[in-house]
C-alpha cells in the first residue's frame, strides 16, 4: 500500500484520541477484553481472514461483524455497542482511495471524528474506539491492530458504562 | 408465527473440530428461544454436508439457517444455494466465520470456544430480523453509443457491431477517424496511419447496423445501465448527405477563406469544406460562423456550383432521440496550448510548431503536400525538437511525447537528410518492447539528444531561432531553423460537458475517472458508462484500441438481447413516509443512483446502479433509507449478540 505509512500516521495522530482520559487500569490480569468489530467486507474482512489463512495469533477479544462498507457504520452502532457492554469498539476499511465503493471510507473517516466527539461528551474514555485501514493484504496489520488495541482497553480497564447507566 | 432456526456448527475436520468445543456450543445453544435444532457436522460444504443441510431444512422446517463455518467468502453462495434448492430464500441464512477469524487465530482452546460462541450468539440473535429478498432482473436494451469516433470508438463500434449490435456512433468533427486520420505515419511500425485506418472507416460508415451521426453532439442522457434514454443533436450541415457525392465543386467558387483548424492552421478552407482530403464521410459542411450566407448577404456561390442539388441553407439542427444499454466514451485528447507557456515563443515566433502542425507538414493530405517548409518556404537546415512541454505544469508524463518525437525526428532524418536534429528531453520515456529500438535507431541516425530538463528558451536570433537549455547564466544556445514542440497530452475540450451530462466524475487532469486503475481501467463509476482511449488519460493508437476492446467485450457479456440483467440483491431502499427530501443521500451516493423524485420530492434509489455499500444508510438525518440484508436493526441485534 502506497499510503500505507500515511494512514498509520493518521490513525496515530488524528484518529487516536488524545492522552489524558485514561481511566486507571482494573480488573487485573483476567480481564478480557471485549471488542466488537466493525470490518469493510472487502479489505479489513478480508485481512482479517488472512491472518487466520497465515495462522496468525491474536488475542481472542474482537469479534468481527461485516458489513459490505465502512461507511455503513453509523455512529449509533458505535454508541449502541458500548451499550451492549463492548469495552472497545473497532471500525476498519479500505486505506483511503482505495474503498471498494469509491469514497465511502472518506465518510467514515468524517463520522468517525465526529463520534469521538460525542463519546467524549458522553464522558466515555475516547481510547475505547479506533479507527484503521487494513487492506485486503494486510494480515499482519490486522493482527497487530487487534493485539494493539486490545492492550489499550485492558489499560483502560472494564468498559464503566456496563454498569452505569450514562444516558 | 415464531422462527424455527437451524443451528450448524461445521468442524471443517480438525480445522475448527480440534480448536473450539463444537459440541459445547452446540450444546448451549440449544435452549435458546427460536432455535428448534443445533447440530454439529464435520464439513458442511462437501457433498454430503450440503445434503444434510437441505434434508434439515426441509425436516425441521426450518425458516431460518444460521451457519457457523469458515469465511463467507469462501462458500457463502453455495450454501445459499442449497438452501434455496430447499425452498428456503437464501437471504435467510446467516454465517458466522469461526475458522479464519476464530479457530486459527486463538490457540487457546477454551478461549477459542468463548469467542465462537460469541460469533454464534450474534448470528442467533440476527437471524430472526433476517428478511427475504428477491432476486431481481431487468429488461435491457442491447444497443450502445459510441461518442467519439477515432481509433478507440471505432474499435469499439466493430467489435460491438461484429455480435450484431446496433451501435450508434456520435462524433463532434464532420468526419471519423479522429487524430490518427490525419498523421501521415505511426509507431512503432511506421505504416500509413490514413491506408492502417481506412478499411475500419469504411467499415463503419458501411456496416448496416451501425449508425454515425457526424458534426454531432450527445445532448441529454437518461435512465441508467440497461436502460438509457439518449439525445443526439445532429447539427445542421447543410448538404445533404444523401445528395452529395463529394465531388467538391463547391469549394472554389466560395469567396471566403479562413484558417483551417484541421491543417492546426497551417492552411486555408472555404466556410464550406472537408478537413482534409480524403475525409470520410466525404460530404462538406458549411461552416455557419463563416459563411457569407448566414451573416445576411445575398451569396449562393455553392449552390448554384453543385450539380446534384446538394445545398441547402434551410437545413436545421435535428435532435434524435434512441435507446441504448451501455455508452462508451471514446471522446480522446488534445494538445496542449502552448502559447501558456511563454518561454517557447509558440504563437509569437515564426517557425516554432508544435508536433501536430509538423504532422500536418509531413502529412501527404496536409497543407504543403507532405513537404517540410519554414514560413519562408525553404526547407530547414536544422530542428530542435523539445520534450516534455507543460509537463511540469500538468504535473504528469503523457507516456507518448517522447516516442512520437522520436518518429518525427526519424521522419525528418529521412525527409532532410542533411539538417541537424536536436532532441532536447528531461526523461526519455520509451517503456514498450519496440520503443528502445527506435531512440537508439535516432541517436545512430545522428540525431542529437540534449538533456534539457525542462530548462529550454526560444528567442528569435537574426532569422533563426536560438534555444537556450541549462539553467546558469552560462546557459549553451543552439541556433536552428525550426522548434517542434511536444506539448502534454490533455482532454478534448469537450470533456467537461460531457461529463457534466453523463454525471461521471473526473480525475485531478480532468480526464474521465477509471473505476478501478488496474481492475477496470475501462469503466467509470457509473455501471454501463465506459471510458476508453485518451480520454481516460494519455495513452497511444494500440493502447487505445485495447481499451476500446475491454470495454466492448464487458459490453457483449453483460447486455445479451433477450436475456435479463440481474440486479444486486443487497440494495438500498428509501421508505418513501420518512425521508424528507433533504437530499443528503444524493450528495453522497458514488454511483449516482439516488434521483430524486420531484412530484412526491423523496429520494429514490436505482436499483441498477446502487451496489449497496450502505454510505447512504448511515448518513440518512431520519433514518429513511435500509440497507437490504444490513439493517440497522440486524446490525444491532448482531452487536447484542455479541455481548450475550
Ligand atoms: S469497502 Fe472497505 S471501506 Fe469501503
Amino acid at each position: 500500500m502506497a499510503d500505507d505509512g500515511a494512514a498509520r500516521q493518521l490513525d496515530k495522530e488524528i484518529l487516536s484520541p488524545k492522552p489524558g482520559i485514561q481511566s486507571p487500569a482494573e480488573g487485573g490480569g483476567d480481564f478480557q477484553p471485549r471488542i466488537v468489530g466493525f470490518l469493510c467486507n472487502w479489505c479489513s474482512y478480508a485481512g482479517a481472514d488472512l491472518a487466520g489463512v497465515t495462522r496468525l495469533k491474536m488475542p481472542p477479544s474482537m469479534v468481527a461483524i461485516r458489513v459490505m462498507c465502512s461507511s455503513r457504520v453509523d455512529p449509533l452502532f458505535v454508541l449502541k455497542a458500548f451499550l451492549a457492554g463492548a469495552d472497545g469498539v473497532l471500525v476498519a476499511g479500505c486505506h483511503p482511495g482505495d474503498c471498494h465503493y469509491q469514497t465511502g471510507n472518506y465518510y467514515t473517516r468524517r463520522r468517525f471524528a465526529l463520534t469521538l466527539k460525542v463519546l467524549e461528551e458522553l464522558g466515555l474514555e475516547a481510547n475505547r474506539v479506533r479507527l484503521s485501514w487494513v487492506s485486503a493484504s494486510e494480515g499482519g496489520r490486522f493482527a497487530e491492530v487487534v493485539t494493539e488495541f486490545t492492550e489499550t482497553i485492558r489499560k483502560a480497564g472494564p468498559n464503566p458504562a456496563k454498569t452505569e447507566v450514562f444516558l | 408465527m415464531a422462527e424455527r432456526i437451524g443451528v450448524y456448527v461445521c468442524k471443517c475436520g480438525p480445522n475448527i473440530g480440534d480448536k473450539v468445543d463444537v459440541d459445547a456450543i452446540v450444546d448451549d445453544v440449544k435452549g435458546i428461544e427460536g432455535v428448534a435444532t443445533a447440530k454439529s457436522h464435520n464439513l458442511l460444504c462437501s457433498a454430503d454436508g450440503l445434503e444434510f443441510l437441505k434434508s434439515e431444512i426441509e425436516g425441521e422446517k426450518l425458516t431460518r439457517v444460521v451457519v457457523a463455518a469458515c469465511t463467507p467468502k469462501m462458500y457463502e453462495q453455495k450454501l445459499m444455494r442449497a438452501c434455496e434448492e430447499a425452498g428456503l430464500n437464501p437471504f435467510l441464512m446467516q454465517m458466522t466465520n469461526i475458522r479464519e477469524q476464530c479457530a486459527w487465530v486463538t490457540p487457546d482452546k477454551a478461549l477459542a470456544t468463548r469467542k465462537a460462541r460469541s460469533l454464534v450468539m450474534a448470528a442467533i440473535n440476527r437471524a430472526p430480523l433476517l428478511e427475504p429478498i428477491e432476486r431481481k432482473e431487468i429488461e435491457v436494451q442491447a444497443d450502445v453509443l459510441v461518442v467519439g469516433g477515432g481509433v478507440a470508438g471505432l474499435e469499439a463500434c466493430l467489435s460491438l457491431a461484429q455480435k450484431g449490435r446496433k451501435v450508434y456512433l456520435v462524433e463532434k468533427s464532420p468526419c471519423i477517424g479522429g487524430l490518427a486520420a490525419r498523421f501521415e505515419e505511426v509507431y512503432p511500425t511506421m505504416e500509413c496511419a490514413p491506408c492502417m485506418i481506412a478499411p475500419e472507416l469504411q467499415e463503419v460508415l458501411q456496416k448496416e447496423n451501425i449508425e454515425v451521426f457526424t458534426h454531432s453532439e450527445v445532448e441529454e442522457t437518461l435512465g441508467s445501465f440497461g436502460n438509457f434514454s439518449v439525445k443526439i443533436r445532429r447539427k445542421a450541415r447543410y448538404v445533404s448527405e444523401e445528395a452529395c457525392i463529394g465531388c467538391g465543386a463547391c469549394f472554389e467558387p466560395c469567396p471566403v477563406e479562413v484558417s483551417n483548424e484541421y491543417d492546426e492552421g497551417l492552411s486555408k478552407r472555404k466556410a464550406i469544406y472537408v478537413p482534409f482530403a480524403g475525409a470520410l464521410p466525404n460530404v462538406p459542411v458549411i461552416d455557419k460562423d463563416n459563411c457569407k450566407r448566414f451573416k445576411g448577404e445575398e451569396c449562393r456561390a455553392c449552390e448554384q456550383a453543385c450539380p446534384f442539388g446538394a445545398i441547402s441553407f434551410d437545413d436545421k439542427d435535428e435532435v434524435i432521440e434512441r435507446k441504448v444499454g451501455a455508452i462508451i466514451l471514446a471522446t480522446g485528447a488534445t494538445l496542449l496550448d502552448p502559447k501558456a507557456l511563454p518561454q517557447y515563443g509558440y504563437g509569437k515566433l515564426d517557425n516554432v510548431v508544435t508536433a501536430l502542425q509538423l504532422e500536418r507538414l509531413n502529412a501527404s493530405n496536409g497543407p504543403t503536400g507532405g513537404k517540410v517548409l519554414l514560413k519562408n518556404g525553404k526547407e530547414p537546415k536544422s530542428i530542435a525538437f523539445v520534450f516534455c512541454v507543460g509537463r511540469k505544469e500538468k504535473e504528469y508524463c503523457s507516456g507518448i511525447c517522447c516516442m512520437y518525437s522520436i518518429k518525427l525526428a526519424h521522419i525528418m532524418r529521412e525527409k532532410l537528410p542533411d539538417a541537424k536534429l536536436y532532441c532536447f528531453y528531461s526523461d526519455i520515456c520509451v517503456p514498450k518492447k519496440e520503443h528502445q529500438q527506435w531512440y537508439d535507431r535516432v541517436v545512430d541516425q545522428g540525431v542529437e539528444f540534449i538533456r534539457s530538463n525542462g530548462t529550454v528558451a526560444v528567442t528569435a536570433d537574426k532569422g533563426k531561432l536560438a534555444v537556450k537549455h541549462g539553467t546558469d547564466s552560462s546557459g549553451k544556445t543552439v541556433s536552428v531553423d525550426m522548434v517542434v514542440l511536444a506539448p502534454a497530452v490533455e482532454p478534448s475540450s469537450d470533456i467537461e460537458k460531457l461529463a457534466g451530462i453523463l454525471d461521471t466524475s473526473r480525475d485531478d487532469h480532468g480526464f474521465f475517472c477509471e473505476e478501478h486503475a488496474l481492475m477496470k481501467p475501462f469503466a467509470t463509476a457509473l455501471e454501463g458508462v465506459f471510458a476508453v482511449g485518451s480520454c481516460q488519460g494519455p495513452k497511444d493508437i494500440g493502447d487505445a484500441v485495447a481499451q476500446a476492446g475491454a470495454a466492448a467485450g464487458r459490453v457483449l457479456s453483460r447486455l445479451v438481447p433477450g436475456e435479463k440483467l440481474a440486479l444486486e440483491p443487497m440494495v438500498a431502499v428509501v421508505d418513501e413516509d420518512l425521508c424528507s427530501g433533504c437530499k443528503t443521500c444524493i450528495l453522497l451516493c458514488p454511483y449516482s443512483a439516488i434521483t430524486r423524485d420531484k412530484e412526491k420530492g423523496t429520494s429514490v434509489v436505482d436499483e441498477a446502479l446502487c451496489r449497496g455499500c450502505g454510505t447512504c444508510v448511515a448518513a440518512c438525518p431520519s433514518g429513511a433509507i435500509t440497507a437490504k440484508q444490513f439493517t440497522r436493526e440486524q446490525i444491532l441485534a448482531e452487536i447484542k449478540g455479541v455481548a450475550k
